[in-house]
């Protein structure tokens, strides 16, 4: 039998608080279910009322649409269900492209703006003013006039015979002829390149392993990606009458797309970067000049380390943010979740529906970034301070 | 030109808002609503020349916003009192059925999905349609059939874009699809040469091509895949609205096959002894009466609009640059297919 803490009064207190939390989180979860119940009863009973037809069946249909950007087959004969893996697949390919390229930019505008060069931090700042202070919008348009209007037409189109071609159409590209097994084998090739040159580097080097080991691994796995072409053939873009085949695709629409969410996002990223060095105590870049680092060095080293600390929760956001604002892609036609969204609530009416799958991606999407970014928070925080 | 792009999905949520909060609807009282509002709330096309299409001075003129103005006249004796409210493809229907109009007017195509599942129901057809293709003059292409491997601007949520699917899968044809949500965005995408071409009503297809920077540049080819019946529609569960609405479409081509027009309509009034004139212009009896209207709701559509022929020369015909022939537009006493069940 354990011996109880405290005494009598005590006890009967602490009971009574208990009960009472119980009490007002139980009702304040109640209210919450009630109104939850009620607004659907309520939708229900509406759609009911206006004799709309509701429901989730819809997406075994046949969706009858085409879609312009494929990542895996589909046609107008799949259901509805397949389209929107379509445009999920889609808002998927341009958000990760996007993470990455605007990660990369920003963190050069960000350390551009910290530079010692007038010209060069000028620059960074005239860049970060004009893309952060501009419409996302006008953006997408812009360049999307830009390149739909200064490309030429796929019958005059600029060419490397067989490799690659650049018109109206898009830009078309060699790739091998087994595109997913090229890529599987690049992939693992690549990451143990990483492994072994990051462990033979390390013996050398304190700083610097990591990038040499990635750049190790970009030209194994390019190296291994091309081989399997070789053996295995090439798929070469060709134009034929209206229709060109072969080779892999990128539409002007989704350049244009990747291209403004990564200008527009790198803005924000770049001014995270730079709060996040100046607000590294000035101490100690002192210390790292008196210890004798170059500028330089005492930047990769010892600022930015501590910098992506403070960065990296308000990155997460901006993450975020691309991948809601991939959503803009309606303006310039590329055929994103919300672009499949649109056309189905044409085409069958179920808008309710439609909506409510639209949210529950952006937050599924949404919540594996916070997850990710997460973890990348605690590894880095966990560093030795 | 600029349409903020998430506009429809802010008038979708919008209308899913209202359905979630508005108390549950009743029927049977549009009418009174629009009487007591003093206005006909009428969903059109954002930009849809020769059907709805509003100038520099805001003033919208075509053949949908004509059948917004006959409703207007005949319930609430002026054309004057109608509220435009421009949607563009994808809000029409959610918008209807929220309540956000009374009638949408706006091109929109009939199809059994549509009147079956939407809570919406079509009153009529005031445009007979079909779907087809523009290209540029230079590609020197003269049929369909040699479209194959084009690539398409197509508008978001439009019957084009499920037709345009069927027609070149029976084909065994391919084509490549670049989606837009506005009429705007399509043009100009189209005319800056990103798709090869643009499939769309043949009624749009003229309206597009007035916009161009060169019009002499495109083609329309004569080929049509599609049956497209374009007219008005409006929510189920309103019976006395809905029958205000059909017959307010029936009296424009009543009026013309009398050969009442806005400029001889009174004369006619007064010198026409023809029964059916009579009755129609509300002289002998009250037709309006069993509509919810009073005697003179047809006069005045032809009086203060013009009947369905004058509509059409006005707005779409050959003296316009949408140039569009009459066609099976015509009455069925003139080898088209407009027909009125008779008014009495």
């Amino acid at each position: 039998m354990t011996t109880p803490i405290g005494d009598a009064a005590w006890r009967a207190r602490e009971r009574a608080r208990h009960l009472r939390q119980w009490l007002v989180q139980g009702s304040l979860a109640l209210v919450i279910v009630l109104v939850v119940v009620g607004l659907a009863q309520n939708v229900v009973a509406n759609l009911e009322a206006r004799q709309i037809k509701s429901g989730f069946g819809f997406l075994g249909d046949r969706a009858g649409f085409e879609i312009g950007e494929l990542l895996f087959d589909y046609s107008a004969s799949d259901n509805y269900l397949r389209a929107f893996a379509v445009g999920m697949a889609n808002t998927l390919r341009v958000s990760l492209f996007g993470i990455v390229f605007a990660s990369v930019l920003g963190v050069l505008v960000g350390l551009m703006r910290l530079s010692h060069h007038a010209l060069v931090a000028w620059v960074g700042s005239a860049y970060v003013e004009v893309f952060r202070n501009t419409p996302l919008v006008i953006q997408l348009l812009a360049i999307y006039l830009l390149v739909t209007e200064l490309l030429p037409d796929s019958s005059n189109a600029l060419a490397i015979e067989g490799v690659a071609l650049l018109s109206k159409q898009g830009l078309q590209v060699i790739v091998p002829a087994h595109g997913l097994a090229a890529l599987a084998i690049a992939l693992v090739a690549g990451t143990i390149a990483a492994i072994v040159a990051t462990r033979i580097v390390k013996r050398w080097l304190q700083i610097g392993a990591g990038l040499i080991g990635v750049a190790c691994a970009l030209v194994v796995a390019a190296i291994a990606w091309g081989l399997v072409g070789a053996i295995g053939g090439w798929s070469r873009p060709e134009v034929d009458g209206f229709l060109i085949s072969g080779g892999a695709s990128l539409t002007p629409e989704f350049l244009a797309l990747w291209l403004g969410l990564s200008l527009f996002t790198s803005a924000f990223i770049a001014e995270l970067v730079r709060a996040g060095v100046l607000a590294v105590p000035i101490g100690q870049s002192h210390a790292a000049l008196a210890l004798g680092l170059t500028r330089r060095q005492a930047m990769a080293s010892v600022l930015f380390p501590q910098a992506l600390r403070l960065a990296i929760p308000p990155l997460a956001s901006q993450y975020m943010n691309l991948i809601k604002n991939s959503s803009l892609a309606v303006v310039i036609g590329y055929p994103d979740l919300v672009s499949i969204g649109n056309t189905s609530i044409n085409q069958n009416g179920q808008a309710l529906e439609v909506i409510v799958i639209i949210m529950a991606v952006y937050l599924s999407l949404n919540l594996v970034v916070a997850v990710i970014m997460g973890a990348v928070n605690r590894r880095v925080t966990r560093a030795p301070r | 030109m600029l349409r903020p792009s998430l506009k429809p999905l802010l008038a979708t949520a919008a209308s899913i808002a209202a359905i979630s909060f508005a108390p549950a609807a009743h029927a049977g009282k549009t009418l009174d609503a629009v009487k007591a509002r003093g206005q006909v709330v009428c969903g059109v096309n954002t930009s849809g020349p020769g059907f709805s299409n509003a100038d520099s001075q805001g003033k919208w003129t075509g053949l949908d916003v004509d059948f917004c103005r006959a409703v207007a006249a005949a319930v609430l004796k002026d054309p004057e009192k109608v509220k435009y409210v421009p949607l563009n493809s994808q809000q029409r229907f959610a918008s209807l059925q929220a309540g956000e109009i009374d009638v949408l007017s706006r091109n929109s195509t009939w199809t059994l999905t549509r009147d079956a599942s939407l809570g919406v129901v079509f009153t009529g057809i005031n445009y007979y349609d079909g779907q087809g293709f523009m290209v540029p003059t230079k590609l020197k292409v003269d049929n369909i059939k040699k479209l194959n491997g084009a690539t398409m601007c197509v508008q978001a949520g439009t019957t084009s874009e499920k037709n345009v699917a069927d027609y070149f899968a029976a084909q065994g044809m391919k084509y490549k699809s670049v989606v837009f949500d506005t009429a705007e965005a399509i043009s100009s995408a189209f005319f800056a040469g990103r798709c090869q071409v643009y499939t769309t009503d043949m009624s749009d297809l003229a309206g597009a091509r007035t916009k161009a920077p060169k019009p002499d540049e495109y083609v329309i080819l004569p080929q049509v895949i599609s049956k497209e019946p374009l007219g008005a529609s409006v929510r189920r569960g309103d019976d006395e609205w809905f029958q205000i609405v059909r017959w307010t479409q029936f009296a424009m081509l009543e009026a013309e096959e009398h050969g009442l027009t806005q400029a001889n309509v009174d004369a006619q009034k007064t010198s026409n002894k023809d029964p059916g004139v009579q009755r129609f212009l509300g002289v002998s009896e009250d037709t309006g009466k069993l509509l919810g209207l009073d005697a003179e709701w047809a006069y005045r559509i032809v009086k203060q609009v013009g009947n369905y022929g004058e509509s059409f020369e006005r707005n779409l015909g050959p003296k316009t640059p949408i140039g569009l022939p009459r066609g099976v537009n015509n009455l069925w006493t003139k080898g088209g297919l407009m027909y009125a069940p008779p008014i009495r």
